[in-house]
């Protein structure tokens, strides 16, 4: 009886997450999913089909066709979207990784006693809303903001700066967002590095900064790639990054997948954009649960 | 007055009995301080070193020959590891200096210095192979990979590693995680190898199995050693000669040999064996011998190295396998004590007997157990005689 109710109870808790999972993605995936083969039209909800009883699911079916994948897939502007984003998203993660690794290294060599503190300081950011952070960069950096106004001040510069509503201001601006995402797995994994090792490298012979590749670096190598994942899956789509800091010519699929919503009401070829999306960041995410998993089995 | 016990009574036996054969004859033997030509091959000059104002190291000056098997012995937080560290290059001497071979080495990082350290925790590198961990010394130092994997083999070969070559570090049981650190240790074919607490972290019964692989290795490879252990009986057994320390201070440098039989204080001889210590003073100094009165009665004749004066307070210490016991009281012994046997510790191959005397002292006396059956055995509550030749104690003053 109590054995059975366990049994029950286990259940229940595996079932937990799948539930939430069917729920909140996979149930609006397949929505999402059957949009992108419907057609545009004008009407409210603003497509074809819609479901009716009378008609009958084969009739329901029959009409769903794979239209807007073919268009994507033959207008240069939507594959242009997906590769700049990808290339913006690869470019701000190493630019991220550079800034990022400095700052966890620092943190996991500080004192002991100073590292929650700086942990603190890491997540601060999180604390006021992240809109809010971006419009304070346009202040920062619009023509007449603070850094023209600094470096005006500073004699470096004569003309103000042009960085505002360009791909760099996109650069930027998800660098500061998605610092902190890169460095908490940094710092994890080279905090778990034993000190003496670097002690027995140069005790071999290794200079620091040699032994900083050939031990430190390798060691750090599952924080990298964690870091580098969960700053590139979610910058490659991207939208109030650019729409607020990028210009006209900073083209990302975010941005395209909003227009494709709200300005063409074309709720269909949007979906598309949206499902192919989804495919092209199943990708790294797959790479990134093996990484996980070699992780777990390693023991490390 | 006391008994001075050390944590392990079967240690000081095994190790005074071992200790002989490397120790008892250094006029013959292995003696490289004792031969005013030779110039050491480590010398601490006055070295000192402050953490705040924590003195770790205390104004420490020391000779290493070369080839020597050196151990540096106290309890922890004596200071032992911070000098090895200084030697290793990873701590710098607030006071002092430290030469290697004629050189002054006390500003040199730990990457240019001839030593090569094996670390308590191994230290081995997770990401490589046990091949790799060993052979990193020498891919430092640009040599042909035909020659790394050469010396690499030969290491391996000395620690019986090569089933293991491409296993990485945690696919390996302590034991030999062990013998890898100890090969890339000595793979660079340094003048000096330190070893920081080498064994520690194994069982006992594999620690001396290991003790005799690092001596033979020590041996094969004629390379200096310096090891680091709070384990008595390990430097008992593995060292040519021992620095005893104590809150950063070096108390006695000898050989093992020499520490057991004349150690300079009580915390030595306490450390390093079992002892029995009376307090007293000295009531008469003849030819060669002294009279002690002890502080409960008891007139002891001794010899003594140590200079005394009358009057002066010492202490006599007597190892417990120089007390001989016996039922009857001997008929011409110079120091005879009665007692009655309060406990014995059977050991196998020998007991321990512990016997409280008249004024309540419990002293602890030892005998090997030679004979297969003996007619009449010394039991509990028996009365006994305690007795020792004048040469059997050693004279304290500290």
């Amino acid at each position: 009886m109590s054995a059975k109710a366990n049994g029950l109870g286990r259940w229940y808790v595996i079932a937990a997450p799948y539930l939430w999972l069917l729920i909140f993605f996979l149930i609006p995936f397949f929505i999402v999913f059957k949009l992108s083969l419907s057609d545009v039209a004008t009407a409210i909800p603003p497509y074809t089909p819609t479901f009716s009883w009378s008609e009958g699911i084969g009739k329901f079916i029959s009409q769903l066709d794979f239209e807007n994948y073919t268009f994507i897939f033959g207008d240069p502007l939507y594959v242009n979207a997906y590769l700049s984003s990808v290339k913006i998203a690869a470019i701000s993660t190493v630019l991220t990784l550079l800034v990022a690794y400095p700052m966890a290294y620092g943190m996991a060599r500080a004192p002991k006693s100073w590292q929650p503190t700086l942990m603190m300081l890491v997540i601060l950011p999180f604390w006021t809303s992240f809109l809010i952070r971006i419009y304070a960069w346009i202040a920062i950096l619009k023509p007449e903001g603070f850094l023209t106004m600094f470096l005006m001040k500073l004699g470096i510069i004569s003309e103000p700066l042009q960085i505002m509503n360009t791909t760099t201001a996109v650069y930027i601006g998800i660098v500061y967002s998605y610092l902190p995402f890169m460095i908490l797995p940094l710092y994890a994994s080279l905090e778990k590095i034993n000190p003496a090792l670097l002690e027995a490298a140069q005790d071999l012979g290794s200079r620091p900064w040699r032994a900083f590749w050939q031990i430190t670096f390798p060691l750090s190598l599952p924080g990298v790639f964690a870091g580098c994942l969960l700053v590139f899956i979610p910058a490659v789509g991207e939208f109030v990054i650019p729409d607020l800091l990028g210009g006209s010519d900073t083209l990302m699929i975010g941005k395209t997948l909003w227009n494709e919503f709200f300005n063409n009401r074309d709720w269909p070829l949007a979906s598309a954009v949206a499902v192919i999306l989804l495919l092209v960041l199943t990708i790294p995410i797959v790479l990134f649960q093996r990484q996980q998993q070699i992780e777990r089995e390693s023991g490390r | 007055m006391g008994v001075v016990t050390a944590r392990d009574p079967q240690a000081s036996n095994a190790s005074s009995q071992r200790a002989g054969p490397r120790t008892a004859a250094p006029q013959s033997g292995f003696a490289p301080w004792k031969n005013p030509s030779l110039s050491p091959i480590v010398r601490f000059e006055g070295i000192t070193k402050r953490f705040d104002d924590f003195v770790a190291v205390n104004d420490v000056t020391l000779d290493i020959y070369e080839k020597e098997f050196f151990a540096l012995l106290g309890p922890s937080g004596c200071g032992k590891s911070t000098l090895l560290r200084m030697l290793a290059g990873f701590e710098r001497p607030t006071q002092g200096k430290t030469i290697v071979a004629g050189q002054d080495i006390t500003d040199l990082p730990p990457y240019q210095r001839p030593v090569n350290m094996m670390f308590q925790s191994y230290a081995l590198f997770p990401h490589m192979t046990v091949e790799g961990n060993i052979g990193f010394g020498l891919r430092q130092e640009g040599m042909p990979k035909n020659l790394i994997a050469e010396r690499v083999d030969e290491a391996m070969g000395m620690l019986e590693l090569r089933q293991f070559a491409k296993r990485k570090p945690n696919q390996l049981s302590g034991g030999q995680q062990q013998r890898v650190a100890l090969a890339r240790a000595i793979a660079k074919k340094p003048r000096i190898v330190l070893l920081d607490e080498p064994l520690g972290a194994l069982d006992k019964k594999l620690r001396q199995q290991a003790q005799f692989e690092l001596m033979r290795i020590q041996e094969t490879t004629g390379t200096t050693f310096i090891i680091v252990t709070h384990d008595q009986e390990e430097a008992m057994t593995v060292a040519s000669r021992i620095a005893v320390m104590e809150k950063g201070v070096l108390v006695q440098v000898a050989t093992p040999g020499d520490i057991y039989e004349n150690p300079k204080t009580r915390y030595i001889a306490g450390f390093i064996g079992d002892v029995n210590v009376f307090e007293g003073t000295v009531s008469a100094i003849g030819d060669g011998c002294i009279e002690i009165s002890a502080k409960d009665g008891y007139q002891f004749k001794t010899r003594s190295s140590e200079p005394v004066s009358v009057g002066q307070q010492v202490w006599l210490a007597l190892r417990p396998e120089k007390i001989r016991i016996a039922h009857e009281q001997p008929a011409s012994a110079v120091n005879a004590i009665p007692g009655k046997v309060e406990d014995i510790g059977y050991l196998g191959s020998i007991s321990h007997y512990h016997v409280r005397t008249a004024p309540g002292e419990r002293i602890t006396a030892l005998r090997a157990n030679a004979a297969h059956t003996v007619e009449r055995p010394i039991s509990w509550e028996d009365g006994v005689w305690l007795d020792w030749p004048v040469d059997a104690g050693v004279v304290l003053t500290g």
